[in-house]
Protein backbone atom coordinates (compact mmCIF):
# COMPACT_ATOMS: atom_id res chain seq x y z
CA UNK A 1 0.00 0.00 0.00
CA UNK A 2 1.39 3.44 -0.72
CA UNK A 3 2.03 6.13 2.03
CA UNK A 4 -0.94 8.15 2.55
CA UNK A 5 0.07 11.60 0.24
CA UNK A 6 -3.53 12.87 -0.09
CA UNK A 7 -3.77 16.71 0.39
CA UNK A 8 -6.27 17.89 2.70
CA UNK A 9 -8.67 20.32 1.96
CA UNK A 10 -10.31 23.34 3.98
CA UNK A 11 -13.17 25.57 3.06
CA UNK A 12 -13.44 28.43 5.27
CA UNK A 13 -16.60 30.29 5.27
CA UNK A 14 -16.91 29.79 1.67
CA UNK A 15 -20.31 31.47 -0.04
CA UNK A 16 -21.06 32.11 -3.79
CA UNK A 17 -23.63 34.93 -5.04
CA UNK A 18 -25.22 35.36 -8.30
CA UNK A 19 -27.19 38.78 -7.77
CA UNK A 20 -29.81 38.46 -5.00
CA UNK A 21 -28.97 34.11 -5.12
CA UNK A 22 -27.37 32.76 -2.60
CA UNK A 23 -25.68 29.44 -3.92
CA UNK A 24 -23.24 28.66 -1.17
CA UNK A 25 -23.52 30.10 2.24
CA UNK A 26 -20.67 30.57 4.36
CA UNK A 27 -19.49 26.85 4.32
CA UNK A 28 -17.01 25.85 6.29
CA UNK A 29 -15.46 22.15 6.44
CA UNK A 30 -12.47 19.99 6.39
CA UNK A 31 -11.60 17.01 3.81
CA UNK A 32 -9.25 15.16 5.44
CA UNK A 33 -6.29 14.12 3.67
CA UNK A 34 -6.55 10.45 2.10
CA UNK A 35 -10.52 10.35 2.85
CA UNK A 36 -13.24 10.14 0.80
CA UNK A 37 -15.42 13.21 1.67
CA UNK A 38 -19.02 13.05 0.09
CA UNK A 39 -21.47 16.63 -0.37
CA UNK A 40 -25.05 15.63 -0.66
CA UNK A 41 -28.22 16.87 -1.01
CA UNK A 42 -31.18 17.86 -3.44
CA UNK A 43 -30.78 19.76 -6.21
CA UNK A 44 -29.91 23.16 -6.12
CA UNK A 45 -28.29 22.77 -2.73
CA UNK A 46 -25.27 24.27 -3.67
CA UNK A 47 -23.01 20.51 -4.11
CA UNK A 48 -21.55 20.92 -7.09
CA UNK A 49 -21.53 24.73 -6.93
CA UNK A 50 -18.99 24.41 -3.91
CA UNK A 51 -17.01 21.39 -5.78
CA UNK A 52 -16.28 24.04 -8.70
CA UNK A 53 -15.29 26.46 -6.62
CA UNK A 54 -11.95 23.86 -5.07
CA UNK A 55 -10.12 23.90 -8.57
CA UNK A 56 -11.83 27.51 -9.33
CA UNK A 57 -14.07 26.23 -12.09
CA UNK A 58 -16.62 28.59 -10.11
CA UNK A 59 -15.01 32.04 -8.38
CA UNK A 60 -16.43 32.06 -4.31
CA UNK A 61 -18.13 35.33 -3.55
CA UNK A 62 -15.90 35.74 -0.41
CA UNK A 63 -14.62 32.77 2.28
CA UNK A 64 -11.23 30.60 1.24
CA UNK A 65 -10.42 27.29 0.28
CA UNK A 66 -7.10 26.09 1.30
CA UNK A 67 -5.08 22.91 -0.12
CA UNK A 68 -2.52 21.80 2.36
CA UNK A 69 -2.77 24.98 4.03
CA UNK A 70 -1.95 27.32 0.86
CA UNK A 71 -5.04 29.18 -0.57
CA UNK A 72 -5.80 28.69 -4.28
CA UNK A 73 -7.58 31.71 -4.56
CA UNK A 74 -3.75 33.14 -4.91
CA UNK A 75 -2.59 30.29 -7.64
CA UNK A 76 -2.95 30.52 -11.18
CA UNK A 77 -6.26 28.60 -12.23
CA UNK A 78 -4.74 26.61 -14.63
CA UNK A 79 -1.81 25.21 -12.56
CA UNK A 80 -3.93 24.85 -9.74
CA UNK A 81 -6.51 22.60 -11.89
CA UNK A 82 -3.34 20.56 -13.21
CA UNK A 83 -2.86 19.11 -9.70
CA UNK A 84 -6.07 18.23 -9.03
CA UNK A 85 -7.66 15.29 -10.35
CA UNK A 86 -11.63 16.00 -11.94
CA UNK A 87 -14.43 13.57 -13.11
CA UNK A 88 -17.90 14.50 -14.57
CA UNK A 89 -21.19 12.71 -14.42
CA UNK A 90 -20.75 13.00 -18.27
CA UNK A 91 -17.42 12.03 -18.28
CA UNK A 92 -16.36 13.93 -21.41
CA UNK A 93 -13.98 11.80 -22.62
CA UNK A 94 -12.06 13.42 -25.97
CA UNK A 95 -14.16 12.00 -28.94
CA UNK A 96 -11.07 12.93 -31.19
CA UNK A 97 -8.19 11.65 -28.97
CA UNK A 98 -7.62 7.83 -28.37
CA UNK A 99 -7.57 6.43 -25.13
CA UNK A 100 -4.34 6.43 -24.42
CA UNK A 101 -3.87 10.02 -25.53
CA UNK A 102 -7.16 10.90 -23.11
CA UNK A 103 -5.56 9.36 -20.10
CA UNK A 104 -2.32 11.13 -20.83
CA UNK A 105 -4.09 14.71 -21.11
CA UNK A 106 -2.30 16.43 -17.77
CA UNK A 107 0.84 14.84 -18.08
CA UNK A 108 1.31 16.49 -21.51
CA UNK A 109 -0.01 19.16 -19.91
CA UNK A 110 2.65 19.32 -17.70
CA UNK A 111 5.18 18.00 -19.94
CA UNK A 112 6.30 14.54 -19.19
CA UNK A 113 8.24 13.02 -20.73
CA UNK A 114 7.17 10.74 -23.71
CA UNK A 115 8.30 7.29 -22.21
CA UNK A 116 7.52 8.51 -18.73
CA UNK A 117 3.96 9.11 -19.98
CA UNK A 118 3.37 6.19 -22.04
CA UNK A 119 4.88 4.28 -19.13
CA UNK A 120 2.04 5.88 -16.93
CA UNK A 121 -1.00 5.92 -19.72
CA UNK A 122 -0.11 1.77 -19.85
CA UNK A 123 0.16 1.67 -15.84
CA UNK A 124 -3.35 3.16 -15.26
CA UNK A 125 -4.92 1.39 -18.24
CA UNK A 126 -4.12 -2.08 -16.31
CA UNK A 127 -5.02 -0.69 -13.09
CA UNK A 128 -8.94 0.06 -14.25
CA UNK A 129 -8.48 -3.81 -15.46
CA UNK A 130 -8.36 -2.45 -19.15
CA UNK A 131 -5.38 -4.55 -21.26
CA UNK A 132 -3.43 -1.37 -22.63
CA UNK A 133 -2.21 -3.00 -25.94
CA UNK A 134 -6.01 -3.74 -26.75
CA UNK A 135 -8.04 -0.83 -25.31
CA UNK A 136 -4.58 2.50 -25.95
CA UNK A 137 -5.55 3.10 -29.79
CA UNK A 138 -9.24 2.87 -29.31
CA UNK A 139 -11.80 5.83 -29.42
CA UNK A 140 -14.63 6.70 -26.70
CA UNK A 141 -17.40 6.42 -29.36
CA UNK A 142 -15.41 2.27 -29.31
CA UNK A 143 -16.30 2.11 -25.57
CA UNK A 144 -19.23 1.40 -22.87
CA UNK A 145 -20.24 3.54 -20.64
CA UNK A 146 -18.68 2.26 -17.88
CA UNK A 147 -15.83 1.93 -19.81
CA UNK A 148 -16.11 5.50 -20.67
CA UNK A 149 -16.07 6.23 -16.94
CA UNK A 150 -13.26 4.26 -15.63
CA UNK A 151 -11.27 6.16 -18.46
CA UNK A 152 -12.60 9.08 -17.24
CA UNK A 153 -11.14 7.89 -13.62
CA UNK A 154 -7.95 6.96 -14.68
CA UNK A 155 -7.73 10.53 -16.87
CA UNK A 156 -7.85 12.07 -13.27
CA UNK A 157 -5.77 10.17 -11.78
CA UNK A 158 -2.85 10.42 -14.65
CA UNK A 159 -0.59 12.74 -13.02
CA UNK A 160 -0.82 11.60 -9.32
CA UNK A 161 -3.15 14.35 -7.97
CA UNK A 162 -3.27 14.50 -4.13
CA UNK A 163 -6.97 15.45 -4.75
CA UNK A 164 -9.68 14.17 -6.61
CA UNK A 165 -12.81 15.69 -7.20
CA UNK A 166 -15.18 13.87 -8.57
CA UNK A 167 -19.31 15.40 -9.79
CA UNK A 168 -21.70 11.65 -9.70
CA UNK A 169 -19.12 10.24 -11.60
CA UNK A 170 -21.14 7.19 -11.59
CA UNK A 171 -24.76 8.73 -12.16
CA UNK A 172 -25.14 7.99 -15.93
CA UNK A 173 -24.31 4.12 -15.48
CA UNK A 174 -26.88 1.15 -14.79
CA UNK A 175 -27.21 -0.42 -11.07
CA UNK A 176 -24.83 -2.97 -11.77
CA UNK A 177 -22.41 -1.41 -13.80
CA UNK A 178 -22.70 1.16 -11.09
CA UNK A 179 -22.10 -0.95 -7.95
CA UNK A 180 -18.88 -2.72 -9.97
CA UNK A 181 -17.44 1.15 -10.58
CA UNK A 182 -17.59 1.87 -6.96
CA UNK A 183 -16.07 -1.32 -5.77
CA UNK A 184 -13.46 -0.67 -7.96
CA UNK A 185 -13.17 3.03 -7.21
CA UNK A 186 -13.01 2.84 -3.37
CA UNK A 187 -10.43 -0.37 -3.69
CA UNK A 188 -8.17 2.42 -6.03
CA UNK A 189 -8.69 5.46 -3.94
CA UNK A 190 -7.59 3.32 -0.80
CA UNK A 191 -4.62 2.04 -2.28
CA UNK A 192 -3.54 5.47 -3.91
CA UNK A 193 -3.94 7.25 -0.75
CA UNK A 194 -5.89 10.36 -2.47
CA UNK A 195 -8.24 12.63 -0.90
CA UNK A 196 -11.53 12.79 -2.93
CA UNK A 197 -14.40 15.21 -2.41
CA UNK A 198 -17.40 13.59 -4.17
CA UNK A 199 -20.53 14.94 -4.87
CA UNK A 200 -23.72 12.88 -5.37
CA UNK A 201 -27.68 12.56 -4.74
CA UNK A 202 -27.53 9.49 -3.98
CA UNK A 203 -27.96 8.58 -0.16
CA UNK A 204 -26.80 4.50 -0.46
CA UNK A 205 -23.65 5.87 -2.59
CA UNK A 206 -22.52 8.75 0.15
CA UNK A 207 -22.78 5.84 2.74
CA UNK A 208 -21.06 3.19 0.75
CA UNK A 209 -18.07 5.42 -0.55
CA UNK A 210 -18.37 8.29 2.06
CA UNK A 211 -15.68 8.77 5.11
CA UNK A 212 -17.03 11.71 5.80
CA UNK A 213 -21.02 13.00 4.67
CA UNK A 214 -21.60 16.61 4.28
CA UNK A 215 -25.17 17.30 3.81
CA UNK A 216 -26.51 20.66 2.24
CA UNK A 217 -29.27 22.47 1.92
CA UNK A 218 -30.15 25.94 0.40
CA UNK A 219 -26.13 26.27 0.26
CA UNK A 220 -25.78 25.60 4.10
CA UNK A 221 -24.36 22.83 5.56
CA UNK A 222 -26.51 21.03 7.90
CA UNK A 223 -24.96 18.24 9.36
CA UNK A 224 -20.89 16.83 8.53
CA UNK A 225 -20.62 13.34 9.72
CA UNK A 226 -19.49 10.08 9.58
CA UNK A 227 -21.81 7.32 7.38
CA UNK A 228 -22.54 5.69 11.16
CA UNK A 229 -22.81 9.19 13.25
CA UNK A 230 -25.34 10.59 10.28
CA UNK A 231 -27.69 7.79 10.49
CA UNK A 232 -27.85 6.92 14.04
CA UNK A 233 -28.26 11.14 15.06
CA UNK A 234 -29.49 12.87 12.09
CA UNK A 235 -29.34 16.42 13.23
CA UNK A 236 -32.85 17.49 12.79
CA UNK A 237 -35.83 16.44 10.52
CA UNK A 238 -34.99 17.21 6.82
CA UNK A 239 -31.12 15.08 7.22
CA UNK A 240 -33.53 12.16 8.46
CA UNK A 241 -36.06 12.26 6.21
CA UNK A 242 -33.08 12.50 3.43
CA UNK A 243 -31.19 9.79 4.58
CA UNK A 244 -34.63 7.77 4.59
CA UNK A 245 -37.38 5.55 7.58
CA UNK A 246 -35.24 2.68 6.64
CA UNK A 247 -32.03 4.55 8.00
CA UNK A 248 -31.80 1.43 10.73
CA UNK A 249 -31.32 -0.77 7.88
CA UNK A 250 -28.97 1.53 6.29
CA UNK A 251 -26.86 1.57 9.48
CA UNK A 252 -26.64 -2.42 9.79
CA UNK A 253 -24.99 -2.36 6.54
CA UNK A 254 -22.60 -0.72 8.23
CA UNK A 255 -22.12 -2.92 11.13
CA UNK A 256 -20.93 -6.29 10.56
CA UNK A 257 -21.95 -10.17 12.68
CA UNK A 258 -18.44 -9.39 14.67
CA UNK A 259 -19.62 -6.26 16.42
CA UNK A 260 -22.49 -7.92 18.12
CA UNK A 261 -23.15 -9.12 21.19
CA UNK A 262 -23.57 -12.86 20.81
CA UNK A 263 -25.57 -15.58 23.08
CA UNK A 264 -23.31 -18.64 23.89
CA UNK A 265 -23.19 -21.65 21.52
CA UNK A 266 -25.73 -24.20 21.87
CA UNK A 267 -26.44 -27.42 20.44
CA UNK A 268 -25.80 -27.13 16.60
CA UNK A 269 -29.34 -29.23 15.98
CA UNK A 270 -31.54 -26.80 17.97
CA UNK A 271 -30.48 -24.80 15.32
CA UNK A 272 -31.48 -27.02 12.60
CA UNK A 273 -32.39 -24.53 9.63
CA UNK A 274 -30.53 -21.64 10.57
CA UNK A 275 -27.80 -19.74 8.40
CA UNK A 276 -24.71 -19.93 8.75
CA UNK A 277 -23.05 -16.28 9.74
CA UNK A 278 -19.42 -15.13 9.37
CA UNK A 279 -18.26 -12.71 11.89
CA UNK A 280 -17.31 -9.95 9.01
CA UNK A 281 -20.76 -9.88 7.48
CA UNK A 282 -22.75 -7.37 7.57
CA UNK A 283 -25.74 -7.17 9.63
CA UNK A 284 -28.15 -6.63 7.30
CA UNK A 285 -27.37 -9.52 5.47
CA UNK A 286 -27.51 -11.41 8.78
CA UNK A 287 -30.97 -10.08 9.23
CA UNK A 288 -32.34 -11.01 5.15
CA UNK A 289 -31.11 -14.66 6.31
CA UNK A 290 -31.81 -15.00 9.58
CA UNK A 291 -35.69 -13.94 9.07
CA UNK A 292 -35.70 -16.09 6.24
CA UNK A 293 -34.83 -19.09 8.13
CA UNK A 294 -37.57 -20.52 10.46
CA UNK A 295 -35.27 -20.05 14.01
CA UNK A 296 -35.02 -16.79 13.41
CA UNK A 297 -31.10 -16.98 14.11
CA UNK A 298 -27.85 -17.09 13.08
CA UNK A 299 -24.72 -19.89 13.96
CA UNK A 300 -22.03 -17.97 14.20
CA UNK A 301 -18.82 -19.30 12.68
CA UNK A 302 -15.69 -18.37 11.66
CA UNK A 303 -14.06 -20.78 9.67
CA UNK A 304 -14.55 -24.29 12.17
CA UNK A 305 -14.35 -22.01 14.99
CA UNK A 306 -18.34 -22.00 16.28
CA UNK A 307 -18.73 -18.21 18.13
CA UNK A 308 -22.21 -18.23 19.39
CA UNK A 309 -25.42 -17.36 18.34
CA UNK A 310 -26.79 -14.06 16.95
CA UNK A 311 -30.73 -13.39 17.60
CA UNK A 312 -33.18 -10.66 16.02
CA UNK A 313 -32.97 -8.60 19.82
CA UNK A 314 -29.35 -8.74 20.34
CA UNK A 315 -29.73 -6.44 16.52
CA UNK A 316 -32.02 -4.79 17.93
CA UNK A 317 -30.64 -3.94 21.39
CA UNK A 318 -27.77 -3.29 19.23
CA UNK A 319 -29.55 -0.03 17.15
CA UNK A 320 -30.99 1.18 20.28
CA UNK A 321 -27.86 1.07 22.13
CA UNK A 322 -26.02 3.15 19.38
CA UNK A 323 -28.70 5.30 19.19
CA UNK A 324 -27.98 6.49 22.72
CA UNK A 325 -24.43 7.20 22.06
CA UNK B 1 -26.01 26.57 -83.18
CA UNK B 2 -25.41 26.02 -86.98
CA UNK B 3 -27.69 23.55 -88.63
CA UNK B 4 -26.04 20.37 -89.43
CA UNK B 5 -23.30 21.33 -86.65
CA UNK B 6 -22.87 18.21 -84.58
CA UNK B 7 -23.52 18.79 -80.83
CA UNK B 8 -19.56 17.85 -80.04
CA UNK B 9 -17.07 18.16 -82.47
CA UNK B 10 -14.42 16.09 -81.27
CA UNK B 11 -11.85 17.31 -83.37
CA UNK B 12 -11.87 20.96 -82.21
CA UNK B 13 -11.72 19.20 -78.69
CA UNK B 14 -8.93 16.88 -79.67
CA UNK B 15 -6.77 20.23 -81.58
CA UNK B 16 -7.63 22.37 -78.11
CA UNK B 17 -6.18 19.97 -75.84
CA UNK B 18 -3.34 22.61 -74.36
CA UNK B 19 -5.97 25.45 -74.15
CA UNK B 20 -8.20 23.18 -72.11
CA UNK B 21 -5.53 22.01 -69.43
CA UNK B 22 -4.54 25.57 -69.20
CA UNK B 23 -8.11 26.44 -68.40
CA UNK B 24 -8.53 24.11 -66.06
CA UNK B 25 -5.43 24.79 -64.56
CA UNK B 26 -6.68 28.56 -63.98
CA UNK B 27 -9.88 27.37 -62.78
CA UNK B 28 -8.69 25.31 -59.89
CA UNK B 29 -6.08 28.22 -58.69
CA UNK B 30 -8.60 30.97 -58.73
CA UNK B 31 -10.97 28.52 -56.98
CA UNK B 32 -7.72 27.60 -54.90
CA UNK B 33 -7.21 31.26 -53.76
CA UNK B 34 -10.39 32.32 -53.29
CA UNK B 35 -11.05 29.32 -50.66
CA UNK B 36 -8.55 29.95 -48.94
CA UNK B 37 -8.34 33.11 -48.64
CA UNK B 38 -12.01 33.21 -47.80
CA UNK B 39 -11.14 30.82 -45.52
CA UNK B 40 -8.74 32.65 -43.51
CA UNK B 41 -10.93 35.87 -43.15
CA UNK B 42 -13.55 33.47 -41.84
CA UNK B 43 -11.65 32.32 -39.69
CA UNK B 44 -10.79 35.27 -38.28
CA UNK B 45 -14.11 36.29 -38.38
CA UNK B 46 -15.17 33.18 -36.83
CA UNK B 47 -12.38 33.72 -34.11
CA UNK B 48 -13.67 37.22 -33.05
CA UNK B 49 -17.48 36.32 -33.17
CA UNK B 50 -16.82 33.16 -30.97
CA UNK B 51 -14.79 35.52 -28.20
CA UNK B 52 -17.53 38.57 -28.88
CA UNK B 53 -20.89 36.50 -29.30
CA UNK B 54 -22.59 39.95 -30.03
CA UNK B 55 -20.76 40.48 -33.37
CA UNK B 56 -21.72 37.71 -34.84
CA UNK B 57 -25.18 39.04 -35.44
CA UNK B 58 -23.61 42.16 -37.49
CA UNK B 59 -20.73 39.39 -39.00
CA UNK B 60 -23.17 36.79 -40.70
CA UNK B 61 -25.74 39.80 -41.74
CA UNK B 62 -23.02 42.08 -43.81
CA UNK B 63 -21.53 38.43 -45.22
CA UNK B 64 -25.03 38.01 -45.83
CA UNK B 65 -25.45 40.70 -48.08
CA UNK B 66 -22.49 40.04 -49.66
CA UNK B 67 -23.57 36.41 -50.24
CA UNK B 68 -26.89 38.13 -52.03
CA UNK B 69 -25.23 40.27 -54.19
CA UNK B 70 -25.75 38.75 -58.17
CA UNK B 71 -22.27 37.65 -59.12
CA UNK B 72 -23.18 39.08 -62.32
CA UNK B 73 -23.60 42.83 -60.74
CA UNK B 74 -20.63 42.50 -58.54
CA UNK B 75 -18.02 41.83 -61.12
CA UNK B 76 -19.28 44.51 -62.96
CA UNK B 77 -19.23 46.67 -60.36
CA UNK B 78 -15.36 46.03 -59.14
CA UNK B 79 -14.35 46.91 -62.77
CA UNK B 80 -14.01 50.33 -62.37
CA UNK B 81 -11.66 49.88 -58.90
CA UNK B 82 -10.29 46.76 -59.80
CA UNK B 83 -10.62 46.57 -63.40
CA UNK B 84 -10.78 43.13 -65.77
CA UNK B 85 -7.91 41.37 -63.43
CA UNK B 86 -7.40 38.50 -61.40
CA UNK B 87 -8.42 40.79 -58.05
CA UNK B 88 -11.51 41.82 -59.15
CA UNK B 89 -12.52 38.30 -59.69
CA UNK B 90 -10.97 36.79 -56.10
CA UNK B 91 -12.59 40.21 -54.58
CA UNK B 92 -16.14 38.30 -55.77
CA UNK B 93 -15.47 34.63 -55.36
CA UNK B 94 -13.49 35.55 -51.61
CA UNK B 95 -16.57 37.84 -50.66
CA UNK B 96 -18.73 35.22 -51.78
CA UNK B 97 -17.77 32.18 -49.56
CA UNK B 98 -17.62 33.72 -46.10
CA UNK B 99 -20.77 33.39 -45.32
CA UNK B 100 -21.75 29.62 -45.72
CA UNK B 101 -17.41 29.20 -44.17
CA UNK B 102 -18.42 31.42 -40.76
CA UNK B 103 -21.40 30.14 -40.07
CA UNK B 104 -19.79 26.40 -40.19
CA UNK B 105 -16.49 27.11 -37.89
CA UNK B 106 -18.87 29.46 -35.70
CA UNK B 107 -21.70 26.45 -35.47
CA UNK B 108 -19.13 23.57 -35.64
CA UNK B 109 -17.26 25.54 -32.06
CA UNK B 110 -20.33 26.12 -30.61
CA UNK B 111 -21.65 22.26 -31.47
CA UNK B 112 -18.83 20.93 -28.84
CA UNK B 113 -20.27 19.10 -26.23
CA UNK B 114 -20.60 21.24 -22.71
CA UNK B 115 -19.22 17.85 -20.86
CA UNK B 116 -16.15 18.01 -23.03
CA UNK B 117 -15.42 21.59 -22.57
CA UNK B 118 -16.15 21.50 -18.89
CA UNK B 119 -13.66 18.69 -18.58
CA UNK B 120 -10.69 20.54 -20.93
CA UNK B 121 -11.36 23.44 -18.48
CA UNK B 122 -11.46 21.32 -15.71
CA UNK B 123 -7.83 19.52 -15.86
CA UNK B 124 -5.96 22.12 -17.10
CA UNK B 125 -6.38 23.61 -20.34
CA UNK B 126 -6.14 27.26 -21.12
CA UNK B 127 -8.77 29.03 -23.38
CA UNK B 128 -6.75 29.04 -26.21
CA UNK B 129 -5.36 25.57 -25.66
CA UNK B 130 -9.51 24.73 -25.48
CA UNK B 131 -10.30 26.18 -28.88
CA UNK B 132 -6.71 24.56 -30.65
CA UNK B 133 -6.42 21.45 -29.40
CA UNK B 134 -10.35 20.48 -28.27
CA UNK B 135 -12.99 22.92 -30.32
CA UNK B 136 -11.49 23.63 -33.37
CA UNK B 137 -10.34 19.32 -34.15
CA UNK B 138 -13.48 18.62 -32.91
CA UNK B 139 -15.09 20.98 -35.44
CA UNK B 140 -13.35 19.51 -37.79
CA UNK B 141 -16.41 17.99 -39.68
CA UNK B 142 -18.93 20.57 -39.74
CA UNK B 143 -15.92 23.64 -41.00
CA UNK B 144 -15.08 20.48 -44.18
CA UNK B 145 -18.77 20.56 -44.54
CA UNK B 146 -18.46 24.47 -44.93
CA UNK B 147 -15.53 24.05 -47.05
CA UNK B 148 -16.73 21.74 -49.70
CA UNK B 149 -20.23 23.80 -50.24
CA UNK B 150 -17.98 27.21 -50.50
CA UNK B 151 -15.37 24.91 -52.89
CA UNK B 152 -18.10 23.87 -55.12
CA UNK B 153 -20.45 27.36 -54.92
CA UNK B 154 -16.85 29.18 -56.04
CA UNK B 155 -15.60 26.36 -59.05
CA UNK B 156 -19.64 26.79 -60.31
CA UNK B 157 -18.64 31.11 -59.77
CA UNK B 158 -15.39 31.03 -61.41
CA UNK B 159 -17.19 30.64 -64.63
CA UNK B 160 -18.92 34.09 -64.91
CA UNK B 161 -15.52 35.45 -63.89
CA UNK B 162 -14.84 34.78 -67.83
CA UNK B 163 -16.83 38.09 -67.87
CA UNK B 164 -14.01 40.04 -66.58
CA UNK B 165 -11.25 38.25 -68.55
CA UNK B 166 -10.67 35.28 -66.06
CA UNK B 167 -13.27 32.70 -65.88
CA UNK B 168 -10.94 29.22 -66.15
CA UNK B 169 -13.90 27.10 -68.18
CA UNK B 170 -16.04 29.40 -68.09
CA UNK B 171 -13.81 31.32 -71.37
CA UNK B 172 -15.00 28.39 -73.11
CA UNK B 173 -18.77 29.15 -71.87
CA UNK B 174 -18.50 32.40 -73.25
CA UNK B 175 -16.99 31.39 -76.27
CA UNK B 176 -19.68 28.83 -77.31
CA UNK B 177 -22.36 31.78 -76.52
CA UNK B 178 -20.51 34.19 -78.60
CA UNK B 179 -20.22 31.77 -81.35
CA UNK B 180 -22.89 29.74 -81.14
CA UNK B 181 -20.75 26.94 -80.84
CA UNK B 182 -22.15 24.10 -78.89
CA UNK B 183 -18.77 22.09 -78.22
CA UNK B 184 -17.08 25.07 -76.56
CA UNK B 185 -20.17 25.51 -74.68
CA UNK B 186 -19.71 21.75 -73.27
CA UNK B 187 -16.47 21.15 -72.68
CA UNK B 188 -16.77 24.57 -70.66
CA UNK B 189 -19.89 23.37 -68.31
CA UNK B 190 -19.30 19.67 -68.63
CA UNK B 191 -15.19 20.68 -67.21
CA UNK B 192 -16.77 22.74 -64.67
CA UNK B 193 -19.01 20.40 -62.89
CA UNK B 194 -16.24 17.83 -63.52
CA UNK B 195 -13.54 19.55 -61.30
CA UNK B 196 -16.09 20.23 -58.73
CA UNK B 197 -17.28 16.64 -58.12
CA UNK B 198 -13.35 15.71 -58.06
CA UNK B 199 -12.48 18.75 -55.56
CA UNK B 200 -15.59 17.47 -53.36
CA UNK B 201 -14.14 13.78 -53.75
CA UNK B 202 -10.81 15.13 -52.34
CA UNK B 203 -12.06 16.85 -49.72
CA UNK B 204 -13.87 14.48 -48.62
CA UNK B 205 -11.03 11.97 -48.47
CA UNK B 206 -8.82 15.08 -47.11
CA UNK B 207 -11.40 14.78 -44.04
CA UNK B 208 -11.33 11.65 -43.51
CA UNK B 209 -8.05 11.52 -43.03
CA UNK B 210 -7.94 14.41 -40.79
CA UNK B 211 -10.58 13.19 -38.62
CA UNK B 212 -9.95 9.35 -37.94
CA UNK B 213 -12.86 9.44 -34.87
CA UNK B 214 -15.68 10.47 -36.75
CA UNK B 215 -15.55 6.44 -38.30
CA UNK B 216 -14.76 4.73 -34.57
CA UNK B 217 -17.80 3.33 -33.40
Amino acid sequence: MAARRGATVELREVTKSYGDTVAVDHLSLTAPAGRISVLIGPSGCGKTTSLRMVNRLIEPTSGEILIDGQNVLREDPTELRRRIGYVIQQVGLFPHRTIGQNVATVPELLGWPVARIRARVDELLSLIGFDPARMRDRYPAQLSGGERQRVGVARAMAAEPPLMLMDEPFGAVDPIVRERLQNEFLQLQRTQGITVIFVTHDIDEAIKLGDRIAIMRAGKLVQYATPGELLAHPADDFVARFVGSDRGLKRLALLTVGGAELDPPIDPSRLDGAPVLSPSMSLRDALAEMLASETQMGMVRDGDNYLGVLTLSHIGRLLRTEDRE
Amino acid sequence: MTPGEPLVRWDWIASHAADIGQRIGEHLELTVIAVMVGFLIAFVLSLLALRVPRLYGPITWTTGILYTIPSLALFALLIPYTGLSLLSAEIGLVSYTLLILIRNIVAGVRGVPVEVRDAARGMGYTERQILWRVELPLALAVIFAGIRVATITTIGLVTVTALIGQGGMGYFILLGIQLFFSTALIVGALGSVLLAVLADGTLVLVQRALTPWTRAG
